[in-house]
């Protein structure tokens, strides 16, 4: 009897483990593409996804996207990235498309790329501080797996400093809004 | 005689035993027959099974995207119909119809299968408004706004296999029953029944043989099958008997069905230039543009009719005869019930109906087609390319090779009328690139752009000239200490000395010398000697060393003269190099191909865009400054007569010595492209930059319909308002003077009080002054 509720013990303890372990194991940079949950940067402040209406007024490349971010979650960056493409056919100067590919370069492990592909996507950003921010946010990732943490780093500042520009705006804007 | 004795001596020793010797003979007959079957039976069972699987890769040009708000009109849409195969109908329900409304047209689009996935066939109603879809939805019983469409992608080429044999597959159960009963009721009725052979025939062919006839006649489906094996035309006794052993082997390893399906893929049928056509799937869409399951009684004869001599009764060279053959074949389908005597009865009253295509060869796009088999041979063994029925997307967009090719054509032709220039000795070469994605569009090869042979926008190896100096603008400008647009170079007399060359004394197109001349004015008038000098001043190896990075593989002599652009680039290597100009920096390698997908649809390849930054933006962005100066001011000026100044083009004319080579090279904001006109033979073309190329790029964009330049500002640029003529600052506020973009801090400092200065620019005694007086001369001659 006593040995069967040691038994017990010891099999919930050990779930209990591998369940933290489970968690421990998970790596913290999964990216996914923006939209589909909370960005956390290093300053610790949860950017709320942006909406992909504020991505394009245009519903075929919203269509494109969704589809891309569809593919990108179960794993499939090849479609994802292909979906993109179109989209970028159609506007070729939209920064989100291009953040949104360089997210999938990253998970593909094309670190090189993924960092190109959102200098990209800044270079047509102008004053959008948002994509600006996650863009570093990129960039930081993939520096972190070059094993540049020195850059890694500043990108995350530069990225905060961004979100906090993005955030300061987006509570001015929202205090005129009435509705 | 003497030799008799022996020989009887021999047989009468051998006829002791005149069973073992019969036993001898037959047994070595049996073996080299035996030998003899073996080897036709692997030759044949070689034969089929690789026949059985020999598709030639298809070519797609680009997928049209169309959804609500896309600039395209009526007449543009249904340009894209035409390139698909789509056909009017007045009920547009079926796949590939179509049918024009009041505001817009109905459609029925097919299935597809994409390199992501089949696209099921689709009702739907489209219009246009203002020049751009205003409405894109689904017919139905209710209807539904569909916010992107992706329409088939035209078939734009094939790589076939050996013999340049072309096939669409089919399967049996694909086809149509009343083609197998004609085909059966008119070349072989005992087909389901006999071994291979027919032996009546074979006697029949046999006693018209011996007698001295014709050979012909005789063969069952299966024996013609191995006769198109074979590949061979003589008609002789042994190569009958081989067909007739080939053909009980076939028989014996092989299902009638498995027989008949290859037979049907396999027939002779045609012959379009150079591309053999094969099986009925393909003939179907050869001669009456669409598939088999959609053929009617009277086509289906005509097919049928055509397996007894393809040239014989080809409907389009010979109709009378087709038609005659045709009515014979319909007279068999009713005699074995195939068809109705009613369906007989209308179907012989009907014409052929064949489509009167031009036979395009092996693609309308041969420049283009080319390419794609280049960079394929890279990643596939040509025998793959030409048999496991890949399928291949490409970037070709038929509208803009349209317009491409219609502007060479057109202006080539113009210029040698106007000039009274032999007819015909103009030739020419274009290349056009999306801006962002890097993915040709358009490629000529020459101003028949149906003729594949010589393609100039890859194997012709030309000066580009002044095209070169932006690279040496570009190397100034990203040193924002020393070089701002405004910077003043000095246009006066130069002699380079340079180890184990001549001196060099380089002069300007006009023969002057132009003083002091601020950068931009230097580019936009394409002055020779200042570009020499400030490149000397750089280092000409320092520059040299950039080309890799803009894609140029190719390493120019080390010489100042590299500078001007004397050394030899493809128009296809021009675009790579300012594909990276109009792209802010970005080094995005020309792409001709998307994807490639296998016979059965899955994924096989994808050449995904790929990016590096070679340049850093904010000089970049001054390059493209000055150069939309070369066409509001300078060389290019006269462009304005075919695209309005809001377009803000960026580019560059280039002329060689003794007028050889006319190129001109732009981007707009989401094109970038490429011109050269010259001759073959390398003599004088009587054009520059300006009045040849440039005015085919004009024709084209202005058809094309480009979106304006407006390149993104890098962070590090500022705009300064400044005097154009002193190059001074000034105050805050001003409205006289030029808005001109720096790199921060590198602006003037120096103030002047506002509409101060009157002088002339780059004013100085006793050099040829840089005014706009000069402008006609510069605007006709480069």
């Amino acid at each position: 009897m006593k040995n069967r509720f040691g038994w017990f013990f010891v099999s919930a303890w050990l779930l209990l483990l591998a369940g933290c372990a489970g968690v421990a194991t998970k790596p913290s940079t999964i990216p996914t593409p923006s939209g589909t949950q909370p960005r956390q940067p290093s300053e610790g402040a949860i950017i709320e996804p942006v909406p992909k209406s504020a991505m394009s007024g245009n519903r075929a490349v919203i269509v494109l996207l969704d589809r891309a971010q569809t593919d990108n979650e179960s794993g499939q960056r090849e479609a994802a990235g292909a979906s993109l493409e179109r989209a970028l056919r159609i506007e070729p100067r939209n920064p989100w498309l291009w953040l949104e590919l360089a997210q999938v370069r990253l998970a593909q492990g094309q670190y090189a790329q993924a960092i190109t592909l959102a200098r990209k996507s800044n270079s047509f950003a102008g004053r959008q501080h948002r994509v600006q921010a996650e863009n570093w946010q990129v960039i930081g990732q993939a520096r972190v797996a070059q094993g540049d943490s020195a850059g890694a780093e500043q990108a995350f500042k530069l990225s905060a400093k961004l979100a906090q520009q993005a955030k300061a705006e987006a509570d001015h804007n929202s205090g005129f809004n009435f509705q | 005689m003497t030799s008799a004795s022996p020989l009887r001596k021999k047989s009468r020793f051998n006829f002791k035993l005149p069973g073992n010797a019969v036993r001898l003979v037959a047994l070595l007959l049996l073996l080299g027959l035996s030998g003899y079957i073996y080897y036709l039976d692997v030759t044949i069972r070689e034969a089929f099974e690789g026949r059985k699987f020999a598709l030639p890769a298809r070519v797609y040009g680009r997928a049209l995207e169309v959804y609500p708000g896309l600039k395209l009109t009526r007449e543009q849409f249904v340009g894209e119909f035409k390139s698909i195969g789509y056909h009017e109908n007045p009920q547009p329900d079926e796949a590939a119809t179509y049918k024009n409304t009041l505001n817009g047209i109905e459609f029925t689009t097919r299935d597809f299968v994409f390199g992501d996935g089949p696209q099921p066939l689709q009702h739907l109603r489209i219009e246009f408004a203002d020049g751009k879809v205003s409405l894109l939805q689904q017919r139905g019983s209710k209807d539904v706004d569909l916010p992107l469409l992706r329409m088939e992608p035209p078939l734009i080429g094939g790589i076939y296999p050996g013999h340049n044999e072309d096939r669409e597959l089919v399967r049996l159960s694909e086809v149509p029953k009343p083609l197998i009963d004609a085909l059966i009721a008119t070349e072989d009725r005992k087909f389901y029944t006999h071994w291979g052979i027919d032996p009546r025939g074979i006697a029949r062919a046999l006693y018209k043989t011996v007698t001295g006839q014709r050979i012909e006649g005789g063969s069952t489906l299966t024996q013609q099958l191995v006769k198109n094996f074979l590949l061979t035309s003589e008609r002789t006794l042994s190569r009958k008997a081989k067909e007739v052993l080939m053909a009980l082997l076939l028989e014996m390893h092989y299902s009638k069905d498995e027989i008949l399906e290859t037979y049907l893929n396999e027939i002779f049928l045609g012959q379009d230039a150079n591309r053999a056509i094969h099986g009925f799937g393909l003939a179907s869409y050869f001669y009456f543009d669409r598939p088999l399951d959609r053929l009617g009684p009277q086509e289906i004869a005509t097919l049928v009719g055509m397996v007894k001599g393809p040239t014989v009764y080809d409907p389009r060279k010979h109709p009378e005869l087709a038609l005659k053959r045709r009515n014979v074949v319909l007279q068999e389908m009713v005699s074995q019930n195939v068809i109705t005597q009613a369906q007989f009865v209308a179907a012989r009253q009907k014409p052929l109906g064949v489509v009167q295509r031009a036979p395009a060869g092996t693609s309308p796009y041969p420049a283009f087609l080319q390419f794609v088999h280049h960079q394929l041979e890279r990643d596939y063994r040509e025998e793959d390319l030409r048999s496991e029925g890949l399928r291949i997307f490409t970037t070709l967009d038929p509208f803009v090779q349209h317009q491409a090719e219609e502007a060479l054509k057109s202006r080539l032709a113009e210029i040698e009328k106007a000039r009274k220039f032999a007819a015909n000795t103009l030739e020419g070469a274009v290349v056009v690139s999306s801006t962002q994605t890097g993915e040709i569009q358009a490629m000529v090869g020459g101003r028949d752009a149906r003729y594949a042979g010589y393609n100039r926008a890859i194997d012709a190896q030309r000066q580009i000239g002044s095209l070169a100096k932006p690279i040496v603008y570009l190397t100034a400008l990203e040193n924002p200490n020393r070089y701002t647009l405004i910077t003043p170079l000095d246009d006066s007399p130069l002699v380079w000395r340079q180890p184990s060359t001549t001196d060099w004394k380089p002069q300007n197109y006009d023969r002057q010398f132009h003083g002091q001349v601020q950068l931009r004015t230097a580019l936009a008038h394409s002055y020779n000697v200042a570009t020499a000098r400030m490149g000397i001043e750089l280092g000409v190896e320092h520059i040299l060393d950039k080309l890799p990075l803009y894609g140029i593989e190719r390493r120019p002599p080390p010489f100042a003269s590299s500078l001007l652009g004397a050394f030899e680039l493809s128009p296809i290597e021009v675009a790579q190099l300012y594909q990276t100009f109009a792209d802010g920096g970005f080094r995005t390698p020309l792409r001709a191909i998307r994807a490639i997908v296998t016979a059965e649809g899955t994924p096989l390849q994808r050449y995904p865009l790929n990016v590096e930054p070679v340049a850093a933006p904010a000089p970049v962005y001054l390059l493209t400054a000055a150069l939309q100066g070369v066409v509001r001011e300078g060389t290019a000026q006269s462009l304005i007569n075919w695209l309005p100044a809001e377009m803000n083009v960026a580019g560059k004319t280039g002329t060689t010595d003794d007028l050889r080579d006319s190129w001109f090279a732009g981007y707009t904001g989401d094109r970038v492209a490429v011109v050269w006109v010259g001759r073959d033979d390398n003599k004088p073309s009587g054009l520059t930059g300006a009045s040849g190329a440039m005015t085919v790029w004009g024709e084209m964009m202005k058809n094309i319909q480009p979106e304006p330049l407006q390149p993104a500002m890098p962070e590090e640029i500022e705009m300064v308002n400044v005097d154009p003529v002193s190059g001074l600052r000034y105050d805050e506020g001003c409205k006289a003077g030029m808005l001109l973009p720096f790199i921060k801090g590198s602006a003037p400092a120096e103030t002047s009080p506002c509409g101060a200065s009157s002088a002339k620019p780059d004013a100085k005694p006793g050099v040829k002054q840089d005014t706009g007086k000069k402008n006609w001369f510069q605007r006709l001659f480069n």
